[in-house]
């Protein structure tokens, strides 16, 4: 039967897959989580920034509104930021907010479409939590953790 | 759980929120933008096309940028596109309990078992009051794929972590109930029939309350429910459908999640009535106190179907390990049905193999010989034996025990590949969850699953 061969080949091909993957990660360079310089918010654990970024919490630690801000799906700052602080993979972050959507239990945080937008956003807003590149930290915002 | 959206311009909320509400894309996943066509005339080769062009699209940085026309709806949509082959080619396996044919005697090799396409469009009229519809097309109970809607809801968040909802909303009984059909959240080719089918009801129309609050260190999300559902099951022969409805439900849902651990406990009960069975117990009530008797005991009119579920999940990232078992008792001729599995998988870059070991369990009065053939007058033997055996089959005991092993490769960012192979063993004197048993089937027997499906959101 050809349908069994294609099967057969499918199995194989995933096989191999599974093979070139099994190989380790490239070291990350950090990304890490930000609130605004005049925040009160001064750390989180990786556990509450990830709380907030997957909907599970609503609010910070002290009671104050959080709204996380993400980067474009897509973004390497992204995609880092999300294995570091839930150890997802992109698709398991796409899985994650897929159940979510589709149930009708919520939406994903906002994105911006680049580090400098997020920059200014976070800079500029007492609610909002985001991530940034290590490198790209000043004055106008709070590294946690 | 809570709209994000809802956060953003909270009545209490000190800081210029709407600076987040212009600067930011609305709809944060651009790959959940893509405009979805409901399907109109069932599901369409032309369709299945566009559906996998639009989800094999890659996603340009510049498709999203943040000055994005503000717009309150967001459109989405997921699909799977799977095959399965059983070689039990005397029955059919199908995928949900609502499926008129499947893999094994109808066909050797099936599309239509776990293949099916969802849209949703959802708006968000005010930061607080928002609504939902979702349509899904697949095989139902007459063989055709004409689109149900399997939610249309209003939902009003009073607070960020308490909302009402009204309408035809997501029944979560057990982990994975309310997104059985999207693949492509799921780990499985399938959640395992052996629990899932026990409870199938995926929505319900009514009310329902979400409230959620922090305890020892993590979230705890209570869900309740009250409202009523129907479901159309196959009959055996391709154009006829049997309705179940469920009346007056009440589920209470509770679940906790700390890190990587989600625990959920649930609690459900309603009155069921199965359109077939209802002549059957018509039928007895003819035959004096005996009859009576009978269908005093094993009618499902009146009687409370009760629910009980547990479910843990650890999902640390690189490896996962899940456990449901529920229960439900019908206190009628259906009897009582368990169900549970575990299942662990390990994530290795793009590539996640499982392993799965479910087991479904039944106790109905198989035994009970029904109308007593030998005190009735021969006249009317011969209806009474048809009851009997109408009984009988209502009676039918459902237990089985698989075990599958597979593996999910997330070939793109929206995208998955799935490959599964199931070994079922039937209990005793059952054909377990097959369907369309045909003359030699033998009960009791085993039959081997592969299965390959592609699962898509957008």
């Amino acid at each position: 039967l050809s349908v069994h061969e294609h099967i057969l080949r499918a199995f194989a091909a995933a096989l191999f897959a599974l093979g070139m993957t099994l190989g380790g990660e490239a070291a990350l360079a950090d990304v890490v989580a930000v609130v605004s310089a005049k925040s009160a918010i001064t750390s989180l654990t990786a556990d509450q920034v990830a709380d907030i970024f997957l909907g599970r919490v609503s609010r910070f630690p002290n009671g104050l509104l959080a709204v996380p801000i993400d980067l474009r799906d897509g973004a390497p700052e992204r995609d880092r930021f999300y294995a570091r602080i839930a150890g997802k993979s992109p698709a398991q972050v796409k899985a994650y907010w897929s159940k979510i959507i589709f149930t009708g239990r919520g939406q994903p945080p906002k994105a911006v479409s680049s580090d400098i937008d997020m920059k200014k956003l976070i800079a500029a807003n007492l609610t909002a939590i985001g991530y940034i590149d290590a490198s790209m930290l000043d004055s106008t915002v709070r590294a946690l953790e | 759980m809570v709209h994000p959206a809802a956060l953003c311009s909270p009545p209490h909320s000190q800081h210029a929120p709407d600076v987040i509400e212009s600067r930011v894309a609305r709809k944060d996943c651009s790959s959940f933008r893509h405009r979805l066509r409901l399907p109109q005339y069932g599901l369409g080769v032309a369709l299945w096309a566009a559906a996998i062009t639009v989800a094999a699209t890659p996603v340009s940085p510049d498709s999203h940028s943040d000055t994005a026309p503000d717009s309150m709806f967001t459109f989405g949509g997921f699909g799977t596109l799977g095959v399965v082959h059983s070689d039990q080619s005397l029955a059919d396996f199908t995928a949900t309990r609502s499926e008129a044919s499947g893999a094994g005697y109808t066909h050797a090799w099936s599309a239509s078992v776990d293949s099916l396409i969802g849209g949703q469009a959802s708006a968000q009229f005010t930061s607080q009051f928002s609504a939902t519809l979702q349509i899904i097309s697949q095989q139902n109970a007459d063989s055709s794929f004409t689109p149900h809607v399997e939610r249309a809801n209003i939902k009003y968040q009073l607070t960020p972590d308490f909302a009402l909802h009204l309408g035809r909303s997501a029944l979560s009984v057990f982990l994975l109930t309310d997104s059985r059909v999207i693949g492509f959240a799921n780990p499985w080719v399938r959640p395992p029939v052996e629990l899932y089918n026990i409870i199938s009801l995926t929505s319900s129309d009514g009310v329902g309350f979400s409230y959620r609050f922090l305890i020892a260190g993590g979230t705890n999300t209570v869900d309740g429910s009250a409202g009523h559902a129907s479901e159309k099951f196959p009959r055996g022969d391709e154009s006829n459908t049997s309705t179940a409805t469920a009346d007056e439900q009440l589920s209470l849902i509770d679940t906790y999640q700390r890190g990587a651990t989600t625990v959920r406990l649930t609690y459900g009960q309603t009155h069921v009535t199965i359109a077939s069975l209802t002549p059957l117990f018509e039928g007895f009530r003819q035959f004096g106190p005996q009859g009576i008797a009978i269908a005093d005991r094993y009618d499902l009119s009146g009687r409370i179907v009760l629910f009980y579920g547990l479910g843990a999940a650890y999902e640390p990232g690189d490896w996962f390990l899940m456990a449901e078992w529920g229960h439900v008792d019908t206190h009628s001729a259906l009897g009582e049905k368990a169900g549970w599995y575990v299942s662990s998988g390990h994530r290795f870059g793009l590539a996640t193999p499982y392993a799965t070991y479910a087991q479904t369990t039944s106790k109905t009065n198989i035994t009970d010989p029904g109308l007593d053939l030998a005190a009735l007058p021969p006249s009317s033997a011969a209806a009474a034996a048809a009851l009997n055996a109408g009984l009988r089959a209502a009676f039918a005991v459902i237990a089985d025990t698989t075990i599958s092993l597979g593996a999910r490769f997330d070939v793109a960012r929206n995208i998955d590949l799935k490959l599964q192979a199931d070994r079922t063993r039937l209990g005793p004197h059952s054909q377990g969850w097959l369907i369309n048993a045909q003359p030699g089937f033998e009960k009791g027997s085993s039959y081997n699953l592969l299965s390959a499906s592609v699962d898509f959101v957008f």
